[in-house]
């Protein structure tokens, strides 16, 4: 029998403040509809307790700013989400389970690589956690995420930008007219990782026959050329008509059918935010069709009352998009410190706002050009006056861009110049550390 | 001070125990007259040779009636009326009985979505009810948060025809629409069988002068008054009776594995700090899924009686009994034979014992050496499978499902365990079986009675778990399916314990039982918000009394 395994983490003892979106009540209806439905005495369905995520599992995805100290307080729920996402990643991949949902909270897609805080509700990058994860222990290679979201997964693009091994594909309302205001087109990933980035902006009101338009014609296509070892799906449910952030018209049967045409091998929970009128409803459509289970039942009480964008109106915006998408360049610009060992290093300044606590992250990415690896990874990251740095030896790095990140890492711990704290993401032998002068050097 | 009877009445034998403060005074076994179950009782009562009847405080019953009715299919059928509304599909999951699925449909919170279609209603066959079928029930999906539709069926039926029996879901008021559908079909469908039973039962009773109340055993090990249970609670009272009765002779706070062998079956269950562990998932019984609470316990198919058979790999142990044992006169060499010619037990004819195992060894091979290795591989077999079992019952208690960040942060500590094996071939698996567990064994004493004897010193349970909404303004008791009308505050705080403690003692009046020592789970409040505003609250709340045993037994 294909088994589907769930892990279902309403964390209902959390919240992100008391009228907040991200608080206990948003799986509470989600757990009375699918105990009343009875889906977990279905023979296929298996039923799962979450765990926490160590440290290290974080550490190898993600740089906790300016150290891991400063996150331990509000941190164990995000854990407890990310270790969710391993566990059952770990039961796939061990084939104790065909597919799985990992419907938790707190949710992760608009954490990137740095972390200095709260943004988008996310503190924690539970499916990049998890695709570390099964690369440093399950040898995966080649892994997939399609974030159905109606944010742009921007954390998540943050961390695989760079990676030629990652194919991340973001189908979201436009940035534009929603939060992050970002995932346009012409962001096709890194120099070392073109084009494995894929951003999708869909005109608010897109409805469940447009966006399964764009799946077949556009995502599966590049998803299926790719041929990853593992399919994981952002499982966001703001698309939904009744949503209160956003203004697509999916309706709970549509997000079956995303689900049964990704057929994902894990569906990990994002965003959605319509607690009464989508979620009991969406997380039951997707865990059914994920279970091989006719979903076309499942009909929430409401009704569209937006209006929905015409298949023949998208047809031809979809065209351009493609387009304007395949005719996109990257655009490199050259710069480099002193120290910094040989090679062309690109350099990408930009910055990151953290909504939750309302502050702003300055960085400065380099990166090693490179055409054997993902290249050595070096960012500076600023929140107010204070400065952390990272250095990342990716995953099947080649032996210069190994070296060039030891020669970086050396470099900062004998300088002079003044940040808190350094972090050594060391992802081609797992081994990764932070130092600070006073208090040295930590392994984890 | 107590004076207790216990009573089992199985299948094949009917057991009593008769207990004065921790004593045991009589045990009585006599053989279960299925037809004339009153003479049945008299028997056992004349056997526990009481004298002063007056000094009797209560009887116990446990009793395989109503478990072995449903499992040989022998209830009256039950029209089955659903409002199945909207979601998953109705026969996703296995239906083991007919239904009828109507227009109307609630959701999670009990908001009326749809109204039931009275036209609907007047096409339905009604002659049907009176020939075919006298019971009828009526199952809602999310019908344990609003009954309405299920009560106007059940006025126009009763209109109809006010003599047939109906039952409605919402007095099962857990959650799971699938289960409360057939635990509110079996209710109803042995609901004669256990009145017949509890006739039978209150005559033997007067018949031998006894004025104490009577209590039935029920599957999560704790019981009630005769007339306040629901029948289909008085399920597998018969594996609850085991722990309960191991549980008679361990330390009040202590975990114990306990382990009853019986000649196909063994029993296995868990008790933590004294209190045996309760299964997460309602009982199954046969076809059926329910919502009856029972205690955690493993059936496995190995007794002192399975057959025991050599292939190509080495000794299998059958899932079967073919007969008694080889050294009791039976024609298969098994696990009681390879005890026997070890000399761990000593019952049986171990000349006979010794040729059993000889039976299955290729002549060539047939050295005392062998032999020896061959009794130990057997033993070794059944404790492993019995270890497993245990396993698989300790990760069912370790593993339960969190779902707030404080017991995710605090799981389970891992606790010291005694086991306690009692049954036919105890003695012969302790050294191995303490071996294999790494915890101390202790026999269990009167195996002979000892469903009786648990029965006998068990104690109420009880359970009152609130689910309260306070901006739709309902509240419902899960246990009893009460639902009414609430009229305190939107963000009730003290209110809520004074609430639920007035639920507890109404509740524990109506069974006519006392409640002592409740243990409170802590509430958990759901803001309710629309629109950034915090317009009421979701609380969900409940008090226990876990079951466990009153008192102790000297052995």
């Amino acid at each position: 029998m294909k088994r589907t395994g769930i892990l279902f983490f309403p964390a209902f003892d959390w919240s992100l403040g008391d009228s907040h979106p991200e608080r206990e009540e948003r799986l509470l209806y989600t757990q009375e509809q699918l105990f009343e439905e009875g889906v977990l005495d279905l023979p296929q369905i298996k039923q799962y307790s979450p765990r926490v995520a160590s440290l290290k599992d974080v550490l190898r995805t993600q740089a906790l700013f300016p150290n891991p100290e400063a996150h331990t307080e509000g941190l164990d729920p995000h854990l407890i989400s990310a270790g969710s996402s391993l566990l059952l990643g770990e039961a796939q991949v061990k084939g104790e389970i065909h597919n799985g949902f990992v419907m938790a909270r707190p949710p992760g897609h608009h954490s990137g690589a740095t972390v200095w805080g709260n943004r988008g509700f996310c503190s924690l990058n539970n499916e990049a956690i998890l695709v570390n994860y099964l690369r440093a222990g399950f040898g995966k290679k080649k892994i997939a995420i399609v974030d159905t979201d109606v944010h742009h997964g921007d954390g998540t693009q943050d961390i695989f930008y760079h990676d030629p091994n990652v194919l991340f594909i973001s189908l979201h309302q436009d940035g534009r007219t929603l939060y992050p205001g970002s995932g346009f087109v012409n962001e096709k990933g890194g120099f070392n990782a073109w084009d494995l980035t894929l951003n999708i902006p869909l005109p608010p009101g897109t409805g469940d026959e447009g966006y399964h338009y764009v799946l077949e014609n556009w995502v599966l296509p590049r998803l299926h050329a790719f041929a990853p070892d593992i399919i994981i799906n952002s499982a966001g449910q703001d698309n939904h008509f009744t949503d209160p952030l956003a203004s697509m018209n999916l309706t709970a049967a549509g997000y079956g059918r995303i689900t049964e045409l990704l057929q994902p091998d894990l569906a990990v929970l994002e965003g959605g935010y319509s607690i009464e009128g989508a979620l009991p409803y969406v997380n039951l459509a997707i865990l059914l069709a994920l279970a091989g289970e006719d979903y076309h039942h499942v009909r929430e009480p409401q009704k569209i009352k937006r209006n929905t964008v015409t298949l023949a109106a998208l047809k031809p915006y979809i065209q351009e998009l493609k387009r304007q998408q395949e005719a996109a360049k990257p655009s490199l610009s050259f710069q480099s410190k002193p120290f910094f060992p040989s090679g062309n290093w690109i350099y990408s300044p930009h910055s990151v706002y953290y909504d939750t606590e309302g502050f702003q992250e300055t960085r400065h990415d380099y990166v090693r050009e490179c055409s054997d690896c993902g290249g050595t990874v070096y960012i500076e990251s600023r929140k107010y006056t204070e400065k952390s740095i990272l250095v990342r030896i990716p995953f099947q790095a080649c032996a210069s861009c190994e070296q060039a990140g030891y020669d970086l890492w050396e470099h900062l711990q004998n300088s002079k110049e003044s940040f808190s704290y350094g972090f050594l993401q060391n992802q081609l032998h797992d081994s990764h550390y932070v130092w600070n002068r006073k208090e040295g050097l930590r392994k984890f | 001070m107590f004076n207790r009877i216990g009573i089992d009445v199985g299948g094949t034998y009917t057991d009593a125990v008769y207990i004065t403060n921790g004593q045991i005074r009589h045990t009585a076994k006599v053989p279960t007259q299925s037809e004339n179950l009153v003479e049945t009782l008299m028997n056992a009562f004349d056997n526990l040779k009481i004298q002063d009847e007056q000094e009797i405080s209560q009887i116990t019953v446990s009793t395989t009636l109503v478990t072995n009715a449903i499992l040989q299919n022998r209830i009256p059928p039950v029209k089955l009326f659903l409002y199945s509304g909207n979601g998953m599909k109705v026969d996703a999951l296995p239906w083991p009985v007919n239904y009828t699925e109507l227009r109307g449909e609630m959701d999670y919170r009990g908001r009326e979505i749809t109204s039931p279609d009275e036209e609907e209603w007047q096409k339905l066959n009604l002659a049907d009810l009176e020939d075919d079928y006298s019971h009828v029930a009526i199952v809602g999906k999310f019908s344990h948060r609003n009954s309405l539709h299920e009560e106007q069926l059940a006025g126009y039926l009763k209109e109809h025809n006010p003599t047939i029996r109906i039952a409605l879901g919402h007095e099962w008021g857990q959650s799971n629409f699938y289960r409360r559908s057939l635990t509110t079909y079996l209710n109803l469908g042995v609901s004669d069988l256990y009145q017949q039973f509890v006739q039978q039962l209150q005559a033997a009773v007067r018949a031998r002068n006894i004025q104490a109340p009577i209590f039935i055993l029920k599957a999560d090990g704790g019981s009630l008054p005769l007339a306040k249970i629901r029948p289909i609670d008085s399920i597998y009272s018969g594996p609850a009776a085991s722990v309960l009765a191991a549980l008679t002779q361990t330390a009040p706070d202590e975990s114990s594995i306990i382990v009853d062998i019986g000649g196909t079956t063994t029993d296995i269950g868990l008790a933590l700090s004294g209190v045996p562990l309760l299964s997460s998932k309602g009982a199954q019984i046969g076809e059926f899924s329910t919502l009856v609470r029972s205690l955690a316990v493993r059936s496995i198919p190995v007794g002192g009686d399975s057959v025991v058979r050599l292939n190509d790999q080495g000794v299998v142990l059958e899932n079967y009994r073919m007969g008694s044992a080889y050294c009791l006169g039976g024609a298969n060499p098994t696990p009681t034979d390879a005890m026997r010619y070890l000399q761990l037990i000593d019952y049986g004819d171990l000349g006979l014992a010794e040729e059993g195992l000889y039976s299955l060894l290729p002549s060539e091979q047939r050295t005392p050496e062998t032999l020896e290795k061959l009794a130990l591989d057997i033993i070794n077999i059944v404790v492993e499978k019995i270890a497993r079992a245990v396993d698989s019952l300790q990760r069912e208690w370790q593993e339960e499902p969190a779902y707030k960040v404080w017991e995710v942060l605090h799981p389970q500590e891992n606790k010291t365990f005694r086991t306690i094996v009692s049954g036919g071939g105890a003695r012969g698996i302790t050294t191995a079986l303490g071996k294999r567990l790494k915890t101390p064994v202790q026999l269990g004493a009167f195996p002979e009675v000892s469903n009786a004897l648990g029965a006998a010193l068990s104690k109420p349970t009880f359970d009152c778990t609130l689910h309260l909404d306070t901006y739709i303004k309902q509240y419902r008791v899960e246990e009893t399916g009460e639902q009414g009308k609430w009229t305190g505050a939107l963000r009730p705080h003290r209110e809520v314990e004074g609430f639920i403690e007035a639920l507890a003692q109404q509740q524990a009046a109506d069974y006519g039982i006392e409640v002592q020592d409740m243990e409170k789970e802590p509430f958990d409040f759901f803001p309710i918000v629309q629109n950034y505003q915090t317009v009421g609250q979701i609380v969900r709340g409940s008090v226990h009394v876990r079951p466990g045993v009153i008192g102790r037994v000297q052995v």
